[in-house]
């Protein structure tokens, strides 16, 4: 059982694809079975806390790309440990979430799968030791999020954010992808643990490097959303709320910092580490606080938060002190539990009263207990008030600005601000909708369901405990995380409560007592919405929606002038840059032909090939379809014969047989062509007459070509010939080829006419106008 | 096409020709023949089928659905290509048997992703032909 962490991966993928079936013999209650699995996930990964502190990871090893030297490669060390029980005790409260908020929907199941393809993916990531097996799994978090954003399929606005996020965090993906690969060959090696011991100031020093660290970057800060791609994540709120909880807070969005932490000590070498990764992160972090000022919808409220807090991580990740790496560990724990459990009650608040504007909801408490006491704790932790998680890590926070390089006061001055709306926000979604006078709503309000208020409440309880004795969350999962991060084994984190009377907790204090001013403000800073409207309109959404609508644009010019519907320019197109492309070569390669020692044909065969000529000049002559096609057909069959006569029966019997049902594909359409009329001018016909002369001049030379170097370099052929009964038990070396040597083409190439079909079924039988009829 | 001779012959000839189809088959490894070609002449024998007495009876035929029997081709050869890496090569590594069998010779994956082909092939054909033939009829 040495291997469990990986057989929990591996069911979490299997439980994705089980939950539709589970979902039909289920119903709702399906989810709850399901949830085992993370349950069990997280049971696995907390009975490895003693190990990891102990400084022994995990490391698993198997062979996946051997010719490529990709290979499964895991290894969890404390930073992973730290990410895979926060995915897997949210994914819990998720599932459970999920159960009683989307209860009842049909595609319930649909919805597990992407759930639970989505969490196997970010286990994945966050467990990786080879970069393309990293990339792999991110790329398949942001398909799975794609599917979970847009999962309200018919709503145009769901759709679009869904998109929207997959084309940012997928162009970013890119970027990665092309980073890492410069990076795994400028090192020799794509494993990370194998990376991370190098001498990471040879490294950055080799040029190219900075090519490396910008594209890494890149991906990373379209995943965590950092400005200016911050815009992605407030519009992909149009997603269920167990979604918004799950990856638009606690998870999918982190992995852009967990990115930012894995190649930490590799990258933070790097000269312009600094300077790029604490501004672009104090940038996203005031744009964040400021754009959710002016909200007035809870889910967006805690969105903008949400992309303030990525963006206070990168900014400490970037200032990078073994202080700041330790504060964003604290600060990573502490928000996953608050905002998850947050996202969820206001979900909750969403599901029972159909309002999500925080001024039209008040008192609340009364009417549903349960999800108020969890959003009361979420709340206060968000805002920092002592005895919660949430203090503990603001406190480390403002320990690292006040030890913090580079900026001066500007660190305290911009930590204290943002944080400040945090408390102003903290009110608003987790105080507001419950206490004070009980405002009436369109639905009549009451509790939800259990297993919408016991992930919630859970997490509260987890805020509070890890409030009260942070020594515990601080040693078994913060410390090694950032010990982790540093690269440094010996490095040990402690998290306090109580440091004594300290510049912090001064700052602490003012926070909350400033905060609570704001609050007051709010109503009047949301009167003045239209600043943020137009904030938002000149913000990097412009652009991308200006890119998007140019690159569309462009798409549709460039298929009408080449995929213009007609055959004849599309044979046009390729003819004429076969043509091209292969004449240019030509020159000086073409042998005279030897006349003399050519082999006479035999009169046979110039028979056929004078049929084939007749064939093919009198389908161009012939003023009836019917007659052109059965023109054709003499040139297919005679060029069978051909085959045949050169020894390739397996070609000749193919030839013959598409002959025959390309003839029978004629009939077929045959009434539904137009009238058979003469459609070209002149001109075109000269035109293309001299085309295909030249055509057919440049094959012939190559012909020649091929048949003067053929005796000198036949190695492929001679291998197939000799190998074909040896390696692959066959005579057939046609066969062969297709069935062993290159049956991976063969695969692919059955793959492609699959797909040819089914386009063939589609238009013809599902298209629009068929009254939906009966399809097989 | 209500030709009383050509749907006496397409009765005859459909069986022979599906016979020829598994022979093409099961000899391609070492003479001309394969797959390919095998999953071709299935075909036609079906699309014989279908002009001789309609599509409907054609489909009936064949039992199962043109798009079933496609897929259930490209899994056998992803299975046939996925035994190699079970037994530890890399994917769509041949492994072979070494006793011989009346008429196939030697069995060995290859063989099965030949199967894998054969049907790939005929039921992308008959998918097109019947698609293709069925929307004639119904515009007709």
């Amino acid at each position: 059982m040495e291997n469990l962490p990986i057989i929990i991966l591996a069911s979490v993928f299997v439980a994705a694809f089980l939950a539709p079936a589970l979902h039909r013999v289920l119903g709702d209650r399906c989810g709850l079975v399901l949830s085992l699995v993370p349950l069990a996930g997280a049971w696995v990964y907390a009975e490895m806390v003693p190990r990891i502190m102990a400084g022994q990871p995990f490391v698993y090893r198997h062979a996946w790309v051997p010719s490529l030297g990709i290979s499964l490669d895991f290894r969890i060390d404390g930073l992973s440990l730290l990410f895979l029980l926060l995915i897997s005790v949210i994914g819990v409260f998720v599932t459970w979430y999920a159960a009683g908020y989307l209860a009842g929907k049909k595609d319930l199941g649909r919805f597990y799968l992407y759930l639970f393809g989505f969490m196997g993916s970010m286990l994945g990531v966050v467990s990786a030791d080879h970069l393309v097996l990293l990339f792999v799994f991110w790329e398949l978090t942001s398909i799975s999020s794609y599917l979970l954003i847009g999962y309200y399929h018919n709503e145009a606005k769901s759709r679009a954010a869904a998109l929207q996020a997959l084309l940012v965090t997928g162009a970013g993906g890119l970027c990665l992808l092309a980073g890492v690969i410069l990076l795994g060959r400028m090192a020799g090696t794509f494993l990370i643990s194998e990376l991370l011991a190098m001498d990471a100031a040879a490294l950055v020093a080799q040029p190219g490097f900075t090519t490396v660290l910008i594209l890494i970057l890149l991906g990373a800060f379209t995943k965590s959303a950092q400005f200016p791609f911050h815009f992605w994540l407030p519009n992909a709120m149009t997603a269920p709320a167990p979604v918004s909880a799950y990856l638009h807070s606690a998870t999918m969005v982190k992995a852009g910092v967990f990115l930012l932490a894995r190649l930490f000590p590799l990258l933070s070498a790097s000269p312009l580490w600094f300077p790029i990764v604490a501004p672009v992160g104090a940038v996203t972090m005031i744009t964040g606080v400021v754009m959710a000022l002016g909200q007035n919808d809870l889910k967006k409220i805690l969105a903008y938060t949400t992309v303030g807090v990525l963006g206070t991580l990168t900014m400490l990740l970037g200032i990078g002190t073994e202080l700041a790496v330790k504060a964003a560990m604290a600060y990573l724990l502490a928000h996953a539990i608050y905002k998850a459990a947050l996202f969820m009650t206001s979900g909750t608040i969403d599901h029972e009263t159909g309002v999500r504007d925080p001024d039209l909801l008040g008192g609340l408490r009364r009417a549903m207990p349960f999800t108020a006491a969890a959003a009361l704790v979420g709340g206060l932790s968000m805002a920092g008030v002592p005895l919660l998680l949430g203090f503990v890590s603001k406190e480390y926070f403002y320990k690292a600005l006040l030890d913090a390089q580079g900026a001066g006061v500007l660190w305290e001055v911009l930590g204290v601000g943002a944080s400040v709306v945090m408390v102003a926000a903290a009110i608003t979604a987790g105080i507001k909708p419950f206490w004070g006078k009980l405002l009436p709503t369109p639905k009549h309000a009451h509790e939800a369901p259990w297993t919408m208020w016991l992930g919630p409440v859970l997490l509260g309880v987890a805020g509070i405990k890890t409030g009260l004795f942070p020594s515990y969350a601080g040693a078994g999962l913060v410390g090694p995380a950032a010990a982790a991060v540093l690269g440094d084994g010996g490095f040990v984190a402690d998290l306090k409560l109580w440091h004594g009377w300290t510049t912090a907790l001064g700052l602490s204090a003012v926070t909350v007592l400033l905060g609570l001013g704001l609050y007051a403000l709010l109503p009047r800073i949301r009167a003045a919405r239209g600043i943020f409207g137009g904030l938002a309109r000149l913000g990097p959404e412009h652009g991308y929606d200006n890119l998007l609508s140019g690159l569309l644009a462009f798409a549709r010019w460039q298929t009408s002038v080449l995929q213009n519907g007609y055959l004849r320019n599309y044979i046009l197109t390729v003819v004429m840059f076969t043509v091209v492309l292969v004449g240019w070569m030509l020159p000086g390669v073409v042998p005279s032909p030897d006349w003399d020692t050519m082999v006479r044909p035999h009169v046979l065969t110039v028979t056929v090939c004078l049929l084939i000529m007749a064939g093919a000049i009198f389908a161009c002559l012939t003023s009836s379809r019917f007659t052109a096609i059965l023109a054709l057909g003499v040139v297919g069959v005679g060029i069978a014969m051909l085959y045949f006569m050169f020894s390739a029966p397996d070609l000749a019997m193919t030839q013959v047989l598409v002959e025959t049902l390309t003839l029978v594909l004629f009939v077929l359409a045959f009434y539904r062509l137009p009238v058979f009329g003469n459609y070209s001018k002149k001109s075109v016909k000269i035109r293309d007459a001299i085309l295909a002369a030249v055509f057919g001049t440049v094959m012939a030379m190559v012909v020649l070509v091929e048949q003067s170097s053929r005796a000198a370099d036949n190695a492929v052929s001679r291998f197939m010939g000799e190998n074909s009964l040896a390696l692959a038990n066959g005579r057939n070396v046609v066969n062969v080829i297709l069935v062993d040597f290159r049956a991976l083409d063969t695969l692919g190439e059955i793959t492609v006419l699959a797909i040819a079909a089914l386009g063939v079924f589609a238009m013809l039988r599902l298209r629009p106008g068929r009254g939906g009829k009966e399809d097989r | 096409m209500n030709s009383i001779i050509l749907a006496t012959v397409s009765r005859l000839l459909t069986g022979l020709l599906l016979v020829f189809s598994v022979f093409l088959l099961l000899r391609g490894h070492n003479l001309p023949g394969g797959g390919f070609s095998g999953g071709l002449v299935a075909a036609s024998a079906f699309v014989l089928a279908s002009f001789a007495s309609g599509f409907p009876a054609a489909r009936r035929l064949l039992v199962v659905p043109p798009r079933v029997i496609m897929g259930f081709g490209l899994v056998v050869a992803l299975v046939a290509g996925l035994a190699g890496n079970v037994a530890g090569y890399p994917f769509l590594t041949g492994l072979w048997d070494t006793t011989l069998f009346p008429v196939v010779g030697k069995l060995g994956t290859p063989l099965f992703f030949d199967v894998g082909v054969y049907f790939a092939v005929l039921g992308v054909t008959t998918l097109i032909v019947f698609s293709l033939g069925e929307d004639s009829e119904e515009e007709d």
